[in-house]
């Protein structure tokens, strides 16, 4: 059926349905960002995000939203070159492979930084900044502001701490400033993250000739001001942060790689990933991150909406807490791993959209190996496995998990029915998810759901991250002496053979004695306008407004 | 003793005996032919009847195991061995549909009565002491000052925070609907035992040396109770729809308990993929089971005023 409207143009029942949907995306976006955003110019990105950024401290705050904020507001002094995803068209990726021939072994490249140089042995960087490059706030980027970032880290003792002592550096006279623009940082020990951290999403470099002007003596690292304003040498700066609501990024004209092609940036907050769906199908919104499954598959399905689904550095998985039983015993926690139904799982609640997590760090990052997976569904192995244990009998206990995460609760369910079978009754606790986070660094919950990546694509820093005891993302309490020595001689060597070969046997180990219950690698899938072009995939998951460009 | 119950005026709407008829069989017909005369309160009662009845019924009539997921039927629409549908985890919707009266009612009627006995126990007391000696009178204050603080929360927030305070768990929710509803009736029977304790056979009873534990248990709590009750059809219709929404926002049964809010929840997301059958089948049970509970509750005012009855008697011929 069709009519025709005021101008003549023929209307369809299907752009009825279209505006409808529109309209209804645009309800659900409240205040007049809904018209404001399916009326957006070419040079305005509307993003609908879960939620916006609490702080835009790096030192101080890891949800969601923040990042997003910390890669459009600030630079670091290297990057990894991008390549085109070799699985999807149009789409880019870092470049995070082994490449022995090139500099560091690595494929990465100055930003903030024109040049470096890297000790073989690994116990020095040096950087030689760019010249000319301006802060948001006019002030020229210095060896000073990579000192005093750095001296930020040993002041704060927050974020930054941990990538102090992940490289070593136990005190702020091993970053030097050797000249104008030239800067350098030392270890007592080698280390092979050197290069590699650099261009880590919380790695970036301050203004600080902007943050010492303040400063004060409350608070001599700009805290509150970093909090909610940014000082940084990125392509945008901060236009408008109202928390909960809505934050505008505004394109630099400035920017020392020149002016990015989206002078608008409206990042907003929409908590439910129904509507943001909504908000994308009706053309209200540029892109909707974090979508669950289903809405991918429908979205993949409509006309002007392009879904990009491309490997990624995430993962999850239930940790099974070592030090409450019964799951100190390594029987019980493979066990639980061959009741996991996990391939039903990616099935029916990931719509084969994520893959089999059959290893123990991410698959895309060198180093990995799938080859000590051996956990497929397996309930009489489960039974059997208990019984060694002596739990023939099964065992009562619980498994948290997100509120706000939709693939949690099915999953939980359809373990709860699994476990039954072998005895084991599991009951299910639904945590807020404000508090989830807390929940997890608590440690006090037998079984609870992760989902987490590495920002550092290395496989020394994955399994320190989750397997050595003394990490504070070890949420699931595992230790084992062997695979402790093994990831602290790697910390220690920039041989990458070796570093391979140890850490190839402590997956060996950690595959063998199942700290977790592996899940999946969910992917990255990324939902946005047909028309809007350059999508790259970044280890930290994040999107970087700079990326993008849109078909006229 | 012969002042009692009787005497009150919760008697004095009873109709003399005619043709000698037993009373129960009197007020069956004087029921029926409210019925008949009113459809409104039939839908209502056969709402709520039917309600219980299927709770009641439920392990015995429902098809499939309602906290058993099957990744083989994950998201089945209605149709076929699964008249309603599946849900995210391959649950079959029309067995939790018909399991969760056992929770909602259960939860509603427990957190109701406690509240009933609780507001009317306290409400009888303040109303019947009020305006006496000088630490009766603070104690009444104290008492109704309280009650304004509690109803000054909004009524939802306030439950979840009870909830967040006794864990997640049916007692907890049982606790904050009581919570939440004693004001209710301490207010309401302590308006009714205000008036009732003016009435002459009150002060009978005072001058003829009962105690005043034995005049509101014997004379004044047996009067004022007729409002009560048809305050407790309401309220637990709006306690299925307390419990409900406490599990729609998490803070209410752990999952995979068959409990209606929670089910809406957990298919809410999916309206939009176009899986409309996990939240919309249970929807409509919960917003059913409300409208007959209310119904319930007005045909409970009717009958229960003597006013509004004779009229209706009248009206019945």
């Amino acid at each position: 059926m069709t009519t025709e409207n005021r101008r003549g143009h023929p209307v369809r029942r299907r752009d009825v349905i279209k505006s409808g949907a529109a309209l209804v995306g645009g309800a659900a976006l409240p205040g007049a960002l809904a018209s404001q955003a399916s009326a957006a110019p070419s040079g305005t990105l509307v993003v609908a995000a879960p939620a916006t950024p609490q702080s835009l401290d790096s030192n101080f705050d890891v949800s969601l939203g923040t990042f997003e904020a910390i890669a459009a507001l600030y630079d670091n002094l290297l990057e990894f070159k991008k390549i085109p995803d070799p699985k999807r068209a149009g789409a880019f990726r870092e470049d995070i492979a082994d490449h022995p021939d090139m500099p560091a072994g690595l494929a990465v490249q100055g930003k903030l930084a024109q040049s470096f140089e890297l000790d073989p042995a690994g116990k020095f960087i040096r950087f030689q900044l760019r010249p000319g490059v301006k802060s948001n706030w006019g002030n020229e980027l210095t060896a000073e502001d990579v000192k005093w970032t750095w001296d930020r880290k040993f002041g704060l003792k927050a974020i930054g701490a941990f990538y102090l002592s992940t490289l070593g550096l136990d005190k702020p006279e091993g970053v030097k400033v050797e000249g104008k623009y030239t800067v350098s940082i030392n270890l007592d020990n080698p280390n092979p993250l050197l290069a590699k951290l650099q261009p880590n999403l919380y790695a970036p470099i301050y203004d600080s000739t902007k943050c010492k002007e303040v400063a004060t003596a409350d608070d001599p690292w700009a805290r509150k001001f970093i909090e909610n304003n940014s000082a940084g040498f990125g392509p945008y700066r901060l236009d408008q942060l109202q928390r909960g609501q809505q934050a505008v990024f505004k394109a630099r004209p400035d920017y020392y790689l020149g002016k990015p092609a989206m002078d608008t940036v409206i990042f907003r907050e929409v908590p439910t990933s129904a509507t943001r769906a909504s908000l994308l199908q009706g053309g209200a919104v540029d892109i909707a991150q974090y979508l669950q499954p289903l809405e991918i598959m429908k979205l993949r399905d409509q006309k002007d909406v392009a879904v990009d689904s491309v490997d990624s550095s995430f993962m999850i998985w239930l940790e099974l807490n070592a030090k409450i039983e019964p799951f100190g015993n390594p029987k019980v926690r493979q066990a639980m791993n061959f009741a996991f139904p996990q391939e039903q799982v990616l099935k029916t609640v990931f719509q084969g959209l994520a893959g089999p997590l059959n290893g123990c760090m991410p698959n895309i990052y060198a180093g990995f190996t799938d080859k000590f997976w051996k956990y497929k569904y397996d309930p009489a192995m489960a039974k059997a496995l208990l019984k060694e244990a002596g739990l023939a009998s099964g065992f009562k206990t619980s498994l948290a998990y997100n509120a706000g995460d939709p693939v949690q609760e099915p999953i939980a369910i359809l373990y709860q029915t699994a476990l039954r079978e072998i005895g084991v009754e599991l009951e299910l606790k639904k945590v807020p998810a404000a508090t989830f986070y807390n929940a997890v660094s608590e440690r006090k919950q037998p079984m609870i759901f992760y989902v987490d990546s590495p920002w550092c694509p290395d496989v020394g820093y994955s399994m320190t991250l989750y397997f050595n005891s003394d990490s504070f993302v070890n949420y699931s309490n595992y230790k084992n002496d062997e695979v402790d020595k093994l990831i602290k001689d790697t910390s220690h060597t920039n041989d990458q053979k070796a570093r391979l070969e140890m850490m190839t046997k402590a997956q060996d180990i950690v595959m063998s004695e199942a700290p977790w219950v592996f899940i999946a690698y969910p992917g990255y899938h990324f939902a946005r306008r047909a028309n809007l072009k350059g999508f790259t995939y970044y280890t930290s998951n994040n999107i970087r407004f700079q990326d993008f460009t849109r078909d006229a | 003793m012969s002042v009692g119950t009787h005497s009150g005026p919760a008697a004095s709407g009873t109709r003399p005996t005619a043709g000698g008829d037993a009373p129960w069989r009197r007020r069956l017909r004087f029921f029926l032919a409210v019925l008949r005369a009113r459809p409104s309160f039939a839908l209502g009662y056969a709402i709520v009847v039917g309600v219980i009845v299927i709770a009641a019924l439920a392990p015995w009539i429902v098809p499939f195991d309602p906290m058993t997921a099957d990744p083989a039927v994950y998201l089945l629409p209605p149709g076929g061995r699964h008249l309603l549908g599946t849900d995210g985890a391959g649950m079959d919707i029309f067995s939790r549909v018909l399991y969760a009266p056992r929770v909602d009612l259960t939860i509603a009627v427990a957190g109701t009565l406690v509240s009933a006995v609780i507001g009317g126990a306290i409400g009888a007391v303040v109303g019947y002491y009020e305006g006496q000696r000088a630490w009766r009178r603070a104690l009444s204050t104290f008492v109704m000052r309280s009650a304004d603080v509690l109803q000054a929360f909004p009524v939802f927030v306030f439950a979840i925070a009870l909830v967040a305070v006794f864990g997640q768990s049916v007692k907890s929710i049982v606790i904050a609907i009581a919570f939440v509803n004693v004001p209710i009736y301490l207010r309401l029977t302590r308006s009714q035992v205000l008036s009732i304790r003016q009435l002459r056979y009150v002060e009978a009873a005072y001058v003829a040396g009962a105690s005043d534990l034995a005049i509101l248990w014997r004379h004044v709590i047996p009067n004022a109770i007729a409002p009560l009750v048809a305050q407790l059809s309401i309220n637990i219709g709006w306690s299925v729809l307390l419990t409900a929404g406490l599990s729609f926002v998490g803070a209410g049964v752990v999952a995979p308990t068959p409990e209606w809010g929670s089910m809406i929840a957990m298919g809410f997301q999916n309206i939009v993929t176009g899986q409309w059958w996990p939240s919309v089948f249970p929807g409509i049970a919960l917003g059913l089971t409300v409208f007959g509970f209310a119904l319930v509750g007005a045909s409970i005012e009717v009958l229960a005023d003597p006013a509004r009855r004779r009229v209706l008697s009248g009206s019945l011929g």
